[in-house]
């Protein structure tokens, strides 16, 4: 037993072993030889002769497996010719040696170039093994995503998986190196590197500003939909994945990417909406807004605006807006404005407008030769045209009324591109998608006045930065679970816009004084970067 | 031709005449040694130490391969000489997997260390006490078999229990492997008995008549429907494709084929229309990339193994199999290809190929009907299970759930396929004295 331990455990046991391995393949050859040379001797000559019929079940048997085998042998000796089955092990398999693993990977890289994740070489114990490196850690971890053999991929790193592998060989010439690169080893073959619209310095300040906090940037070009930035918090580090994450379930839900799958109640901002549906319909009058608050029966808690409880708390009287037009409805967001106006307009416009907006659906934002990365848009479910009260409490944004960030900025990006939502897209060869045209032309103009009043003279003042000319809406979403969240959507520059964004912090508090100052320092790093030329 | 003489009489005779099958054998138990050095070689490598107790299931291996040769020695069997080396390399490979699937990685000697040498002494048995044409006795127990074939489903049916989607005894037995010879047994029965009536077909159609035929007939839609209701859908495909065969082996009407190939093809697609479990397989197999981490993982795990392992493999123990879901039993045949590589699986296949194939010789060969009728039952399920397997993992065919015979963990399969490959020995060791002695004088003279 010990000089069996001792031989195994010594240097030449390794290639003593592929000899055995080979004798092993050769003494069943010899055995298989030696029953051909002895097929006269042991021929059953006791027994009758052969029946008729059974030479053919012996053909058909023959020939079914040796089309078992050559189907194997697709599989096993031509795996390359199958994109899916390649991108599958570098997915899914574990196996270290498997030759899928040696494809060395394209990158990923941001607009200007600078590389998102990498496929290095790394020495192990257990020989040369590729590692998948993410320079930035956690800031990219959910549009970028991870590609583990263990635990699959995630963002990008699956939605361009195929690509990112090298594509699909296109001739029998392409094929054959492919196979033969990874038969030999000889050479690692060349995945292509995906380029994508991010802007790296621009994602990075969003993850550094939203820093402890849950929350979601994006950050969109309206004309064409590129993303520059799409961020969520509380993140994870993609190059250390470890099994909990996906086993336990994180109170902190690190895995989602709140940007594209969170769903939030999206308070004022919501009023761009419904005042879009209000003045598509050629509305222009005034609504009168008692400071006291409005409800659509007595059995219910009046709707109020936000100075009627900062007047109350600080023990002084408020006047009320009175009777007030759109324009400055928004600029001032007028909750019993909104209120009365959304059920003024009716549950049928209400169910319109959700359904032009897109909300209860899903978009493509990167499209993959096998797989899609998707961003979900909301979910708001119809109204009973009994229930006026929970009309007008999705007015204002609140009640069922739930959205994501990623949507919320697509609105924007739709404002600012005269009514029309262009697909947001991450990867830069991808042509611009129109999403739908979210209202018409002229409403949009009108809208970009209102909003970038609500900068200057509105809610959003606090952020008014010369030169930039933000135009915005403020949003502090009511929820169930703690603070409100704070919202600001908007773009800039206000005449020509050049980015749309949406910001959400968790629990943040004020719109205007937490997630509108994000916004705000986004675009004056987006502006030094020449993104809104 | 030569007048073969009866059985050798001395024992140093028989000694000699049976030197091709001692010749093979011992090739086989050398190859599979070299097996076993691999496997073993590897195991410090994962930090085990080999044992004393690890040396045990190749010593048993050898010890009753060669122990059957030298029992049939003894005896003085004239039968096959090729089956046995055929069926010690299948099993050793066998044996290979399972043990690299840490099967007897037990502290101390376990119930799978005895599964194989009680298989082997099932085997001789079998060989001993239906040789010389005894196993024509075994007809004589007709409706035995047909009650002992459904007594199984029944009793599996209200004592089983559900694992994976199938249905065991207790303790994890499956009883109806044994239905894989009591079905062939029962079938041979009828058909040898009511040989001639089956094959009288009249009408303007051909079609074969109902009187003869419908106790067979209600006996097999009997025991296929409860099979069915117990969702093993592998065995039905099995015992009606080889009833089917033996129908046409018995009467030489071809016609039941094309019958039962339209009847199985209306019954398949009733059951992929009733059952949900078979449309996700079927559908499973058409795409496993539809669903890879869910139903197609099991199937594209083994496929990404047998790619790891490229045309010569990792070497036995050097792969990891493990990453394929119940590699030891269903997807052995991928444990397989991926550490011996294509290679070492096609030259396990050509062993099948040629199993297969000498169990159809010695079927089309064997002097009685009833012996020709069994053995094409047991070639039958032989073949067909084989295919299913190996098909199945190999992603040609939709996974069936079907064990590989002799290689598969599994203590109830290794011992019926056993006791059938000894049936088929004993038939292959001929009839004591002619059977009719004037058709045999035509055709030496001939």
């Amino acid at each position: 037993m010990e000089l069996l331990n001792t031989l195994f455990q010594s240097a030449p046991w390794g290639a003593l072993r592929i000899g055995l391995h080979a004798v092993f393949l050769l003494a069943a050859a010899y055995v298989l030889k030696q029953m051909l040379d002895l097929r006269a001797v042991v021929g059953l000559k006791h027994l009758a002769k052969p029946r008729a019929g059974f030479a053919l079940a012996g053909l058909v048997m023959a020939v079914a497996f040796l089309g078992v085998l050559a189907y194997q042998a697709t599989w096993q000796l031509s795996g390359t010719a199958r994109p899916e089955f390649i991108a599958f092990m570098q997915l899914h398999d574990r196996r270290q040696f498997n030759p899928a693993h040696w494809i060395d990977r394209g990158r990923i890289l941001d607009a200007s170039g600078t590389v998102l994740a990498e496929t290095r070489a790394e020495q192990t114990p257990d020989g040369l093994a590729a590692r998948r490196v993410y320079p930035f850690g956690a800031d990219f971890a959910h549009v970028v995503g991870y590609a583990d053999p263990r635990f699959g991929a995630s963002g990008v790193e699956g939605s361009a998986n195929i690509d990112l592998n090298g594509g699909k060989p296109g001739s029998l010439k392409e094929w054959g190196e492919l196979t033969r690169q990874l038969i030999t080893q000889a050479k690692r073959h060349k995945g292509n590197d995906v380029v994508l619209t991010l802007d790296a310095a621009m994602q990075r300040l969003a993850m550094e500003r939203l820093g402890e906090r849950a929350g979601a940037v994006v950050v969109l070009r309206p004309q064409d939909g590129a993303v520059r930035v799409m961020a969520s918090t509380p993140s994870f580090d993609p190059n250390r994945i470890d099994a909990n994450m996906f086993l336990r379930a994180d109170p902190r839900a690190r895995l989602l990417n709140r940007a594209t799958a969170g769903l939030y109640p999206p308070g004022s901002t919501f009023k761009v909406v419904i005042a879009a549906d209000a003045l598509d319909r050629g509305f222009s009058g005034r609504i009168d807004c008692p400071a006291d608050g409005w409800t659509t029966s007595g059995r219910y808690r009046k709707i109020r605006d936000h100075e009627y409880y900062e007047a109350r708390r600080a023990g002084r009287s408020w006047r009320g807006h009175g009777r007030i037009g759109l324009g400055t409805a928004l600029a001032e967001s007028s909750n019993v404005f909104f209120a009365q106006l959304g059920v003024y307009l009716g549950h049928d416009a209400f169910t319109g407008t959700t359904q032009r907006f897109l909300f209860n659906g899903r978009i493509t934002i990167g499209a993959g030769q096998t797989r899609q990365q998707y961003m979900r848009t909301g979910r708001i479910p119809r109204i009973p045209s009994s229930d006026r009260y929970g009309l007008a409490q999705a007015s204002i944004g609140q009640g069922k009324v739930l959205v994501t960030p990623a949507q919320m900025a697509l609105v924007a990006a739709a404002i600012a591109n005269d009514g029309v939502a262009v697909q947001p897209r991450l990867v830069v060869r991808d042509q611009p998608v129109a999403a739908g045209r979210f209202m018409r032309s002229g409403t949009a103009g009108q809208l970009r006045g209102m909003m970038r009043r609500a900068v200057t003279a509105g809610t959003g003042r606090g952020i008014e930065t010369p030169g930039l000319a933000i135009a915005g809406k403020t949003g502090t979403a009511e929820n169930p679970f703690g603070a409100s969240h704070s919202w600001f959507i908007g773009f800039a520059p206000a005449d020509r816009p050049a980015l749309a964004f949406a910001v959400l912090v968790e629990h943040g508090g004020y719109g205007s004084t937490v997630a509108a100052p994000i916004a705000r320092d986004l675009l004056i790093l987006a502006r030094e970067r020449g993104h809104l030329r | 031709m030569a007048k073969k003489p009866a059985r050798p009489e001395t024992l140093p005779d028989r000694w000699a005449a049976r030197a091709p099958e001692r010749q093979l054998l011992l090739w086989v138990l050398f190859a599979i040694g070299v097996g076993f050095l691999m496997v073993l070689g590897a195991l410090p490598k994962d930090g085990i130490a080999v044992r004393g107790l690890d040396l045990l299931p190749p010593l048993g291996f050898g010890l009753a391969f060669f122990a059957v040769h030298l029992a049939f020695v003894g005896v003085g069997f004239r039968g096959d000489q090729l089956l046995l080396a055929l069926v010690a390399f299948i099993a050793g490979v066998g044996l290979l997997a399972q043990f690299r699937m840490g099967v007897y990685a037990g502290r101390s000697l376990g119930l799978s260390h005895l599964v194989l040498p009680l298989g082997v002494t099932a085997l001789t048995l079998v060989v001993a006490a239906l040789m010389d044409g005894r196993y024509r006795l075994l007809a004589s127990g007709l409706w035995v078999w047909a009650l002992l074939s459904l007594g199984i489903v029944v009793f599996v049916l209200a004592t089983g229990q559900r694992f994976r989607g199938a249905v065991y005894g207790s303790g994890f037995i499956t009883p109806t492997e044994g239905l894989k010879l009591s079905v062939v047994l029962f079938a041979a029965a009828f058909i040898d008995h009511h040989a001639k009536a089956l094959a009288r077909w009249r009408g303007p159609i051909p079609f074969p008549r109902v009187r003869p035929l419908w106790q067979l007939a209600l006996f097999a839609v009997l025991l296929l429907g409860l099979l069915m209701v117990q969702r093993d859908l592998g065995l039905v495909l099995i015992l009606s494709l080889t009833m089917l065969l033996m129908l046409a082996a018995g009467t030489k009407r071809i016609g039941f084929l094309v019958y039962g190939a339209l009847a199985a093809g209306a019954a398949g697609y009733a059951v992929l229309q009733f059952f949900s479990h078979g449309q996700r397989r079927v559908a499973s197999w058409l795409d496993p990339f539809q669903d890879p981490t869910g139903a197609g993982w099991q199937v594209l795990q083994g496929l990404s193994g047998m790619y790891a392992g490229g045309l010569w493999g990792e070497g036995f123990s050097q792969a990891r199999p493990r990453y394929t879901p119940i590699a030891e039993s269903d997807f052995v045949y991928a444990v397989v290809a991926e550490e011996l590589g294509f290679i070492g699986s096609a030259l396990l296949l050509v062993f099948f190929a040629l199993l297969c194939w000498r169990l159809m010789l010695i079927a089309s060969r064997a002097k009685s009907p009833f012996g020709m009728l069994a053995a094409t039952g047991i070639a039958c399920v032989f073949t067909v299970q084989t295919l299913l397997n190996v098909g199945g993992v190999a992603k040609a065919i939709p996974i069936t759930g079907v064990t590989l015979p002799f290689i598969s963990q599994g203590g109830s399969s290794l011992l019926v396929t056993c006791i059938a490959i000894g049936l088929v020995l004993a038939i292959s060791d001929g009839e004591p004295k002619p059977v009719r002695k004037k058709a045999n004088a035509k055709r030496t003279a001939s």
